[in-house]
């Protein structure tokens, strides 16, 4: 039942995120978009009264920009004095108990209780303190759990940047902005909150720990040798992160069993890919792939995997490379029922399993990112770093020359 | 956007609300309208019938959020009915059934107002 609820928190969340990152790039008016974020995160968070304000530096005021619900907005502004800005964490959500032991409250406590506040979000984007968002009493539990608050502060901090790269906040704090591809740092807002979700996962199997952030970059790797957009290249990237999300629903002790797994077991955890896709099907990710690279992550070449039993080219090139990364993760750390290959043992299990688990054209360039890896020949490492450092790079880079000579051949 | 649309009808002063689509932008906050305009004229009792809502998303859940705290605030009553899983399972995480009466059909809503004062 509480599993049951985690998922459904789980989707809402990150399709929340996904629809808050859609709207604030989106081409409505500032106005809208703003409003629109306000929604999503009282949305999220059950809370039928709340406020967003931006800060005008000159003023040292906090001013009314969007609400929910309010019915007397004529209170728009808190007072927040220059010096006391950097004693604000910022994007942490305070309590209204914490907010009346500070310099916040006494000034402002009609402006707050006007807005119904019960927490109190101070949006910082970057260092610059931008605005801040009043949320008034929820229609669930009346605090926030931690992972709640964690959501919270992606949300605000989302919001914080769009609002500095808005040409009001600009003109309020008369600044002519060097224009800094904020957008960017979006993006990595996104990721993280992603990869927040991502370690959730791993948190559950005990044996792989950061198993999907290391998939990941490993399918970064290839798809970048392999010449992907950068779209794609981000599909394969959020694929390698939640590909494993369906292991959430089973048992934490089947997970880590690992041998003497009885029948019915082995086909519980062979449940995971559907469900992954399940899970992430209900989410409108701006990649129409991802869901497809996911429920196919434990296909074999010669038919053998599941959960649908594809075979040969019926195997997408996404589909193939988080088969290899995930394989390779698996093969180079602890598991219960064996201790981690070395990186020749690893090489060797790879070039054994080609063409019946593995693809070899995929596989002959997963071998050559490692190798030029090895090298230095890349701008910027995406295997080595998670490989024990142990291994002899002569003859590594020998054993690989001699796979991809053969491969090639 | 226009897949978001609205039927509403009165038996015995009751207000049902058929909304249609997608409950994903501002849009639907006509829903929250709608429902402010019978509270002004003291119609309270509210039901909101969900066959023909699709999809509903965090900005959907904030205007159902705000529908609840209106009519709770004019002594109403609100109830839901026709609802798929996974709407009920989205707004039981979010604690806004707690706060509203759930009917399997939009019949047996309208007969418990009818009895209700
Ligand atoms: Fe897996």
């Amino acid at each position: 039942m509480a599993e049951k609820r985690n998922i459904t928190r789980l989707i809402f969340s990150i399709s929340s995120l996904v629809d808050l990152g859609q709207e604030v790039t989106s081409a409505k008016s500032f106005n809208e978009r703003m409003k629109t974020a306000l929604y999503v995160v009282t949305g999220m968070f059950s809370v039928p009264k709340a406020a967003l304000l931006v800060y005008n530096s000159n003023q040292q005021r906090l001013k009314l920009l969007t609400h929910k619900g309010l019915k007397d907005t004529t209170w728009g502004n808190i007072h927040v004095k220059a010096k006391h800005i950097k004693s604000f964490s910022k994007n942490e959500p305070y309590s209204l108990s914490k907010i009346k032991t500070n310099f916040l409250y006494n000034p402002n406590t009609e402006a707050l209780e006007k807005f119904h506040t019960k927490t109190f979000i101070p949006l910082f984007a970057k260092d610059e303190f931008v605005g801040a968002i009043c949320l008034g009493k929820r229609l669930s539990r009346p605090s926030y759990l931690r992972s709640e608050k964690n959501v919270l502060k992606v949300v605000a901090n989302q919001i914080a940047i769009t609002l500095h790269n808005s040409s009001l906040f600009r003109r309020l704090t008369n600044k002519v902005n060097e224009n800094k591809k904020l957008y960017e740092n979006m993006r990595h807002i996104y990721n993280d909150t992603i990869k927040a979700f991502a370690a959730a996962i791993d948190a559950k199997d005990v044996y792989t720990k950061n198993h999907s952030f290391r998939v990941a970059k490993y399918a970064v790797a290839i798809a970048g040798e392999l010449g992907w957009k950068e779209k794609d290249v981000e599909a394969i990237y959020v694929a390698g992160l939640l590909h494993d999300i369906g292991k959430i629903t089973i048992d934490r002790g089947v997970i880590n069993k690992g041998e003497d797994l009885s029948v019915s077991e082995l086909s519980e955890i062979k449940r995971h890919p559907q469900i992954s896709y399940d899970i992430l099907s209900k989410i409108n990710f701006p990649w129409k792939d991802l869901v497809h690279f996911v429920k196919h992550h434990h296909e074999r070449i010669d038919g053998r995997g599941y959960p649908d039993s594809l075979q040969g080219e019926e195997l997408s090139d996404g589909v193939k490379i988080l088969a290899i990364a995930d394989a390779f993760d698996a093969m180079t750390t602890d598991r219960p029922y064996r201790k981690k290959l070395s990186l020749t043992e690893a090489l060797h299990e790879v070039k054994k399993c080609l063409g019946t688990q593995f693809d070899r054209r995929i596989s002959n360039v997963f071998f050559r990112v490692l190798q030029k890896e090895i090298k230095g020949e890349t701008k910027e490492a995406q295997i080595l770093p998670h490989l024990d450092k142990g291994f002899n790079p002569t003859v590594i880079t020998s054993l690989l020359e001699t796979i991809t000579a053969e491969l090639s051949a | 956007m226009n897949n978001f649309s609205i039927l509403s009808k009165t038996i015995n002063g009751i207000v049902i609300f058929l909304p249609k689509g997608y409950v994903n932008d501002l849009g639907a906050e006509n829903l929250e309208h709608a429902c402010e305009e019978f509270l002004s004229k003291e119609m309270k009792k509210v039901v909101i019938n969900f066959s023909e809502i699709q999809y509903i998303n965090s900005i959907g859940a904030s205007i159902f959020t705000g529908i609840v705290q209106k009519i709770a605030e004019h002594n109403g009553m609100l109830c839901f009915t026709n609802m798929k899983k996974v709407h009920s399972d989205v707004f039981e995480m979010l604690g806004i059934t707690r706060h509203v009466k759930v009917f399997k059909e939009e019949k047996d809503a309208v007969n418990f107002l009818k009895e209700s004062n």
